[in-house]
């Protein structure tokens, strides 16, 4: 297998125990990948550096503590539990038969219900006003929470117009990102107020987001 | 860029062992034909681990910290920055997997979700702490804190990579962090982070091209050294 200078970058990211025998071979009459190569293990020789497993005797204990103690405390609320075990021990036939006769006994009662309602004439309820007030609800609170990720942007602003390290700039770049699914996720929600899905998904953005902010102010902070 | 090389503060160069790649590959990119018995006892053991913590065996808990309790406050400290807090976040994910392990349906591996409750904890710590403006006078982000780790080889590159993944983004450190430092493969990595195996590994290399640039020396100091 031959490979080139070009090739380097994404062995580096990707590359296949072959690719990297090949890339091993090229640097032999490439200085310049030599190089590259070299420095790039050397990162993973430092890392271990950062790997510190000496053992502190104390501290199982204490853990064990602690998990002993919220087990004895969970104890009584396992013990109500275990009316219901009895369930379990049941063959899935039996099971399968109460289960069917739970449902009978509430679509019968259900029925009884329904027949012996009392009549309102009139005033009809709109099926769709408890959904319409909840969607209400969530769009006061993500504009509210927009505003509050505004203000963040704001402060942030300064630092990310003329990025000084490459860290901002890669920042200011996930924002851009971030930003341009946020509008995305809006005209979708927009089209389709009600799926809830779209909504947590631009909640998940917006938390992106703010998480991101709060970086770029710790990063200018440090 | 050509003649790099990274700037080690006690001006010598990291000698260039190859990487260990055969210790560490990924199965599912460059081999196929199914697991190896080895891949299928840990993942039985890895249900047999769940299984016994989830009926309440304090010895299974006991098991999975002499497993992988180093290796997990190792994580912790090097996110949180200092022992004392790395303990706290490996006392409270015991504690939190304790509490969920009834949830815990099998989806990924029961370590993986353990190590993405540690990495979730130890995050809401870090927050926590922000929030409480502790960060403001608290060198702790990058030097060690009342426990001293055990001597390394070189304590003032610890210290220099230290301070350059202080500056790489959450995602990178975590990489990084969970790959070169403690060893775990893409496929575990992507379970633990909730990201695609080519995320994790397009992640490691921006966090690598990263920290090489801040640890570069400037020209001037790598011709000298050469």
């Amino acid at each position: 297998m031959n490979v080139t200078c070009n090739d380097r970058d994404r062995i580096f990211e990707d590359g296949t125990p072959a690719e990297w025998a090949a890339l091993e071979a090229h640097t032999a009459f490439c200085p310049l990948c030599a190089e590259e190569v070299r420095a790039w293990k050397s990162l993973s020789v430092a890392a271990k550096e950062l790997r510190d497993y000496s053992d502190s005797p104390s501290f199982w204990p204490r853990i064990e503590r602690v998990l002993a103690k919220e087990a004895a405390r969970n104890a009584p609320r396992a013990e109500r539990k275990g009316w219901f075990s009895f369930l379990l021990d049941l063959s899935p036939a039996w099971q399968t038969a109460l289960a069917g006769a739970l449902v009978l006994i509430l679509t019968l009662s259900a029925g009884r219900i329904y027949l012996r309602r009392p009549f309102h004439g009139g005033g009809t309820v709109d099926p769709s006003l408890l959904k319409s007030q909840a969607l209400k609800e969530v769009e006061s609170a993500e504009t509210a929470y927009e505003r509050a990720i505004d203000k963040l942007a704001a402060e942030a602003k300064p630092h990310l117009e003329s990025p000084a390290t490459p860290l901002l700039a890669n920042y200011q770049e996930k924002l851009l990102l971030l930003d341009s699914a946020i509008a995305e996720l809006r005209v979708q929600a927009g089209m389709n107020p009600s799926n809830a899905q779209l909504r947590y998904q631009l909640l998940a953005m917006y938390q992106e987001k703010q998480q991101t902010l709060e970086e770029v102010l710790e990063a200018k902070r440090q | 860029m050509g003649t790099m090389g990274l700037a080690l503060p006690w001006k010598a160069r990291i000698s260039s062992t190859p990487r260990e790649r055969g210790k560490r590959v990924e199965p599912s990119e460059h081999f196929a034909g199914g697991p190896s018995p080895a891949a299928v006892d840990a993942l039985s053991e890895d249900a047999a681990l769940a299984a016994a913590c989830r009926s309440g065996d304090l010895r299974a808990y006991e098991r999975l910290y002499t497993v992988h309790g180093a290796r997990m406050k190792n994580l912790a400290r090097n996110v949180l920055g200092n022992p004392m807090d790395a303990e706290d976040a490996v006392q409270e994910t015991f504690l939190k997997v304790q509490r969920s392990i009834a949830s815990f349906r099998g989806q990924s591996s029961f370590v993986t979700w353990t190590y993405r409750i540690l990495i979730n904890t130890c995050y809401d710590a870090r927050r926590s702490r922000l929030r409480k403006k502790e960060v403001a006078n608290d060198d702790s982000e990058q030097t060690p804190g009342l426990e001293p780790r055990a001597p390394g080889a070189h304590p003032s590159l610890r210290m220099a990579l230290e301070r350059a993944l202080a500056k790489l983004t959450k995602h990178q450190r975590d990489v990084f962090l969970l790959y070169e430092v403690e060893g775990f493969r893409h496929a575990e990595i992507a379970g633990m982070l909730e990201m695609t195996e080519t995320a994790s590994k397009n992640t490691l290399f921006q966090a690598k091209k990263n920290l090489r640039l801040m640890l570069e020396p400037p020209r001037s100091s790598a011709a000298e050294v050469r």
